[in-house]
C-alpha cells in the first residue's frame, strides 16, 4: 500500500492529513473547479471465468480506482457521508476516544439514511484515503475472540499471565497496539473455529498437555482477533494450525484467516496469515476412525451454494489448489462433518489422540 | 410480629414454599445416586407380584404449572414450578419414544459421571445419534430430553455433566477471589471485562469485595464496552454486568450472589426499548419457565432504569424504527403472562405496543457519545427507576 510506516499513522499525522484533504476540497470549491476524490480499490480475490485465467489479486496491487465527483448527484451523497465520518473520526482522534461502526451510525442516523452499510463504506474509504488501518482512526469493535495457553503478555497496564492457568479463556485484547512484552513458551499456535471446540480443549487441559496456545474467533474472526494472531506469529515465530468443521462455512473461515476478508481488503496485508496450515478436519478423518455414516450430516441447499461460490475464488486455483480438492470432495459426497462428531467413540479423542498425532506426523495441508 | 393480614401471608408463603420445586446443584456421586434410585424403583415395580412398567414423573414445564411467589423479605417475585407432574408412560404410543429417550440420556449421563467427563450438548447429540439412531435425529430432541432428565431428577443441567457455558462479563468496582487464586480487580480491566465462568460450583464459592453503590445490568455487549471504556464506574461507584442478550444461568447466579452479598445495592437494568429488551429484564427479574426448575433461585430484584417511555423524547425521530412481527409476538406473550399483573411494567408495555416503535440505546449517541453516561447519572441521582 505504498509507503506506510508506523510513524505515519499516529493521530497527529492523521489529523494533518484530514485537514489537508479538506483544504484541497475547499480550495477546489472556492475556485470553481470540479472536485474529484480518487479512492483506490482493493480486493482479496476475484471470480475466475475459466480455469486458465490469471489475475493479480496476489500481488497486493490496487485493483484500479474509483473517482467520486461532486458534480454527479449519485456521488454527492457518498461524499456527504464520507465528510461526516471524517468529522467524527477527527473528533475521536482529538479526544482520544474510541467508537464502533454502529456508534458512528447512530450519531447521524438521518444523514446515513438508516443504512449501516453507508457508514461502513465511508470508514473504508477514509482508511484508504488516509493510508491507515481502521484502528488508527479509533474505530474499534467489541472484542469477540478468546485465547488460552502457554502465553504471557501485557495490555496497557495489565499483565495477562495465561500460563498460570493454561485452561482458562482470556478475552483477546481489543487495543492490539497496546499489547507488549509477549512471551510464549509454546511449540505452536492452534486456531479453532468454534467456541465449543475451544471449551472441549480447555476441559481436556489441551494446552497444558501439549504446550501450545489456542485461540478462537468464535466463528468468523473479528479484526482484533486477526491482528492479535498476526502479532503473536510475528513476535513468537511459531507454526500455526487451523481447525475448522468440514463444511463450507468452516472453509470460508479458514480462507478468511489465510487471505483476509473482502470488506477489509485494503488492510489485508496486515491481517492475513499466509503461514497458516490447515489441520482439518478432513473427510478422510471420518473414514479413518470409522465414523458411522449417519453422523455425516447432508449438505443443505445453502451449503451447496456457498461451496460453489467458494470454488470460484481465484486463490483456490492459483495459490492453494490442494485446498480446492478437499472442497470439491465434500461437494461430491454431499455430506458435511462437524468436529464434535469425533466424540462419538471417545469424548477426548480430539484432544488426546487426533490432534497430537496429526501435528506430530505433519498431516496438514 | 403482625396482625391477621401478616399471619395469613406467612402461612401462605410457607405453604407455597412447600409446593415449590427446584433443581439442586449436586456432586457427581449424588446425581449417580438419584439415577440408581430411579432404576431400582423401576426394577422393583417390574419384579413385583403385579408387574408394571413405571411411569416417569417429570415436573411439568408449562405455563399452567408456573406460579409466582412473593418473597417475604425484599421485593423479589419469582417464577417457580409447582408439583404438577407430566407422566411419561411407555404404554402410551405417542410418548413411548420420549420415555425411551429419557432412559438413553440417563444411561449416557451416568457413564459420563462415572468417568468424570463433561460434554457439550452438541457432543451429546453425536453420541446419541451414533448409539441410538432410532430415537434421536436432531439437536432439538436431545435438548428436550436433557430438560426431561433435569425435571425427573431435580438436579441442574450442569450437575448431569453438561459443560457449562457462560456469555457473561463483569467490570467495575469489584474484587473477586476464587479459592487459592489471586484477587481479580474488575476496575483495572479493559472494556471486554472479566468473563464470568460457567462453572456454577466455582461461582457459588467466589469471595467478593466492593465499594460500589449500584449494580448495572446491561443488555448489549456494545453498550457494556462503551460504558466500561468511559469508566462510568468511576463517575458512579458501580459494577457492570452483561450477558450479551438473554441471560444464561451462570450470569444470573453471579448476579444473584452479588445481590445477596451486597443487599443494599440497587440493581438497575439498561435495555433497548422493545419487547425483547423488556423480556430480558423480566428473565433477570422473575426467571424463565423453560428452565423453571433452575430459574427461580436466581431471580433478583432488578429495576428498570431505561430505556422507558419518558426517555423517547430524548431520541431523534429517525432512530425510531417500526416493530417487526417477532417483536409483536413477544409483546403479546408478555402481555398475557401473569408475570406483569398489577405492575407498572404493564403500562410501559402497553405504551410500547401502542407506539409500535422500537428504539436502541445507541440512539442516545445522537447527542454525542458522552451523553449515555450523563443520562444514566441523571436518572440514578433522581431515583428514576422502578
Amino acid at each position: 500500500m505504498g509507503g506506510r510506516s508506523e510513524a505515519s499513522t499516529n493521530p497527529s499525522h492523521l489529523l494533518q492529513r484530514i485537514r489537508g484533504f479538506t483544504l484541497v476540497l475547499i480550495e477546489d470549491l472556492c475556485k470553481g473547479r470540479t472536485s474529484l476524490v480518487s479512492i483506490d480499490r482493493y480486493r482479496t480475490h476475484c471470480k475466475l471465468i475459466g480455469p486458465g485465467d490469471k489475475c493479480s489479486c496476489n500481488s497486493d496491487m490496487t485493483d484500479g480506482r474509483e473517482i467520486i465527483s461532486m458534480e454527479k448527484e449519485s456521488h454527492a451523497n457518498r461524499l456527504d457521508v464520507l465528510l461526516r465520518v471524517l468529522l467524527i473520526t477527527q473528533k475521536l482522534l482529538l479526544e482520544g476516544k474510541h467508537a464502533s461502526k454502529r456508534d458512528i451510525y447512530y450519531m447521524h442516523p438521518s444523514i446515513f439514511i438508516a443504512d449501516q452499510a453507508n457508514v461502513d463504506r465511508a470508514i473504508s474509504d477514509t482508511c484508504i484515503l488516509l493510508h491507515c488501518s481502521r484502528h488508527n482512526l479509533n474505530v474499534v469493535s467489541a472484542g469477540k475472540g478468546l485465547v488460552m495457553g502457554c502465553l504471557r503478555f501485557k495490555e496497557s497496564n495489565r499483565m495477562f499471565n495465561c500460563i498460570r492457568r493454561p485452561s482458562v479463556a482470556y478475552p483477546v485484547p481489543v487495543y492490539v497496539e497496546e499489547v507488549k512484552h509477549i512471551m510464549g513458551f509454546a511449540r505452536y499456535i492452534l486456531v479453532v473455529e468454534k467456541e465449543t471446540v475451544f471449551q472441549r480443549l480447555a476441559n481436556d487441559k489441551f494446552c497444558e498437555m501439549n504446550r501450545c496456545i489456542v485461540i478462537t474467533g468464535r466463528g468468523y474472526p473479528d479484526v482484533p482477533t486477526r491482528r492479535f494472531l498476526r502479532l503473536l506469529i510475528d513476535e513468537l515465530s511459531l507454526p500455526v494450525y487451523c481447525l475448522v468443521d468440514c463444511d463450507p462455512f468452516g472453509f470460508d473461515i479458514l480462507l478468511t484467516y489465510r487471505f483476509g476478508s473482502m470488506q477489509m481488503a485494503y488492510d489485508a496485508k496486515l491481517l492475513r496469515i499466509p503461514e497458516i496450515r490447515w489441520l482439518g478436519i478432513f473427510s478422510s478423518d471420518a473414514e479413518a476412525i470409522g465414523l458411522p455414516r449417519r453422523c455425516l450430516l447432508p449438505l443443505t441447499h445453502r451449503d451447496k451454494k456457498k461451496a460453489e461460490a467458494l470454488l470460484q475464488r481465484c486463490y483456490l486455483h492459483q495459490q492453494v489448489p490442494h485446498w480446492r480438492l478437499e472442497i470439491e470432495k465434500m461437494l461430491q459426497r454431499e455430506v458435511k462433518f462437524e468436529i464434535e462428531a469425533l466424540s462419538v467413540f471417545s469424548i477426548s479423542m480430539l484432544s488426546e489422540e487426533h490432534l497430537p498425532a496429526k501435528i506430530q506426523e505433519g498431516r496438514h495441508l | 410480629m403482625a396482625g391477621n393480614g401478616h399471619c395469613n401471608n406467612n402461612r401462605l408463603l410457607f405453604h407455597s414454599h412447600q409446593r415449590l420445586c427446584s433443581a439442586d446443584i449436586l456432586q457427581p456421586h449424588e446425581v449417580r445416586a438419584r439415577i440408581e434410585a430411579t432404576i431400582l424403583k423401576f426394577l422393583h415395580l417390574l419384579a413385583s407380584p403385579t408387574p408394571t412398567v413405571a411411569d416417569l414423573p417429570l415436573i411439568a414445564r408449562r405455563s399452567k404449572n408456573a406460579r409466582f411467589r412473593h418473597s417475604l423479605f425484599g421485593d423479589v417475585t419469582s417464577i417457580y414450578l409447582s408439583q404438577s407432574l407430566c407422566r411419561i408412560s411407555l404404554m402410551k404410543i405417542n410418548v413411548a419414544k420420549t420415555f425411551i429417550r429419557v432412559w438413553k440420556v440417563l444411561e449416557l449421563c451416568f457413564q459420563l459421571l462415572v468417568h468424570g467427563k463433561q460434554v457439550t450438548q452438541r457432543e451429546l447429540f453425536y453420541k446419541l445419534l451414533s448409539s441410538s439412531p432410532k430415537y434421536f435425529d436432531s439437536q432439538v430432541q436431545v435438548n428436550k430430553s436433557v430438560q426431561d432428565v433435569v425435571s425427573l431428577l431435580c438436579c441442574s443441567r450442569n450437575s448431569l455433566g453438561l459443560m457449562p457455558s457462560s456469555r457473561g462479563t463483569v467490570v467495575g468496582r469489584l474484587l473477586i477471589q476464587e479459592e487459592n487464586q489471586e484477587i481479580v480487580d474488575c476496575s483495572l480491566l479493559g472494556p471486554a471485562g472479566q468473563a464470568i465462568t460457567g462453572n456454577l460450583h466455582l461461582l457459588e464459592n467466589f469471595v467478593f469485595q466492593s465499594n460500589a453503590r449500584y449494580i448495572f445490568v446491561i443488555e448489549k455487549d456494545a453498550i457494556f464496552q462503551r460504558l466500561a471504556e468511559d469508566r462510568i464506574f468511576n463517575h458512579i461507584p458501580s459494577i457492570l454486568v452483561t450477558a450479551k442478550g438473554y441471560p444464561d444461568i451462570a450470569t444470573r447466579v453471579f448476579l444473584h450472589r452479588l445481590s445477596k452479598i451486597f443487599p443494599t445495592l440497587p440493581i438497575l437494568a439498561l435495555v433497548d426499548w422493545n419487547p425483547a429488551g423488556l423480556a430480558i429484564l423480566c428473565t433477570y427479574k422473575f426467571g424463565s419457565i423453560g428452565m423453571g426448575l433452575e430459574a427461580y433461585r436466581y431471580a433478583c430484584d432488578v429495576k428498570w432504569l431505561g430505556l422507558r417511555s419518558d426517555d423517547l423524547m430524548l431520541v431523534p425521530q429517525d432512530s425510531k424504527v417500526m416493530m417487526k412481527t417477532r417483536d409483536l409476538q413477544i409483546a403479546k406473550s408478555l402481555m398475557s403472562s401473569d408475570m406483569l399483573q398489577d405492575h407498572k411494567y404493564k403500562e410501559e408495555l402497553r405504551a410500547m405496543i401502542q407506539g409500535g416503535q422500537r428504539v436502541e440505546i445507541e440512539a442516545l449517541y445522537a447527542h454525542g457519545y458522552e451523553f449515555l453516561g450523563r443520562y444514566m447519572v441523571t436518572k440514578v441521582v433522581q431515583d428514576d427507576y422502578f
